[in-house]
């Protein structure tokens, strides 16, 4: 079980592996909008973290926090405090599991920074043409994306193959 | 009526500016964009106008043969992503006002995760509810960035 909850930044510089998750939630507040460049913070809070390739780079966002990415590629990892007791949780970004299914928040917090739009994402129109022109480029591409599962060796041989790129 | 956003890292290092109006505004849920911002979705804007980095440049990530992913190196916010020679778009979190920018479209919908099933009954949890949490909010001084361009800033100075 516990083999699944690996994770790690796009391009597979820094991974990672939790020996079990706890809660997961969405957080809306500005820091976290800002540090994941999105609309709120994917977070679940990760036990028996390890670094299983690199290690992130930190920034220290407060004098008690700092967040964790990979200096690399820049994808956003982690969130926790800056004194951590070895048995406290690191929170983990979501998206960075190899299957982000592997959390689905319950909860939501900091909803003063949540932003007006945020009820209505799961409505928007959704494109589902893709447009000759669109279709072609995405025929030629190869991705340099880490692959969804743990390698042994990086950069990996093989591609996969994305459809935003 | 072309506008002027402003936006940048959470440290601060890299800044940009855009003064156009909003041409694609948009969430995508591809497997490559959730990792590349580790997130559940991918909020990126595009503009009839010309991106400014008024400080420092983002580092880029190719992330496959064609595009091209902005980031700063300093504190990892997402920036960016670049198809060839296409001007940017950018990651509406790391607007100063990302409120301003309303996405109308949503890509790679078949990705979507279960999240988005149950997205309306996310229960709303108070922080700052337990003695440890509100001796950490007593404290605590952020060091981000303000939410407007700054004329000196050194990341750690907080607000």
């Amino acid at each position: 079980m516990s083999s699944s909850l690996t994770g790690g930044c796009q391009c597979g510089a820094v991974r990672f592996r939790a020996e079990r998750l706890g809660g997961a939630s969405i957080c809306h507040c500005r820091m976290c909008q800002k540090a994941f460049g999105g609309f709120f913070g994917p977070l679940v809070s990760g036990y028996g973290v390890v670094w299983t390739r690199g290690a992130p780079s930190y920034f220290e966002s407060s004098n008690l926090f700092r967040r964790g990415f990979c200096q690399r590629c820049g994808t956003p990892l982690s969130y926790e405090l800056i004194n951590r007791r070895p048995d406290d949780a690191v929170e983990l970004a979501i998206g960075a599991f190899d299957d982000p299914r592997v959390a689905t928040p319950i909860a939501q917090v900091n909803l003063n920074d949540r932003l007006p739009f945020f009820d209505g994402l799961t409505v928007l129109p959704a494109r589902r043409y893709v447009s000759p022109k669109l279709a072609e480029e995405r025929a030629g591409l190869v991705s340099n994306q880490h692959p969804d599962h743990d390698t042994a060796e990086w950069p990996p041989a093989g591609h996969y193959e994305g459809s935003h790129a | 009526m072309p506008e002027v956003f402003t936006g940048g890292c959470q440290c601060g290092a890299v800044r940009f500016r855009v003064e156009g109006v909003v041409r694609h505004a948009s969430i995508c849920n591809c497997r490559m964009c959730q990792k590349a911002l580790g997130n559940f979705i991918a909020p990126f804007v595009s503009f009839a106008g010309k991106v400014e980095w008024t400080r420092g440049r983002p580092t880029e990530f190719r992330s496959s043969q064609q595009v091209r992913r902005g980031f700063c190196n300093r504190c990892g916010t997402p920036l960016s992503y670049r198809w060839g020679d296409h001007q940017p778009s950018l990651t509406i979190g790391s607007f100063d006002h990302p409120n301003a920018i309303l996405p109308t479209i949503e890509l790679a919908h078949d990705n979507r995760h279960p999240v988005f099933a149950h997205y309306d009954s996310l229960v709303p949890e108070e922080q700052g509810t337990t003695d440890e949490e509100r001796d950490i909010l007593a404290i605590l001084k952020s060091y981000q960035h303000p939410d407007h361009d700054t004329d000196h800033w050194l990341p750690g100075e907080g607000e």
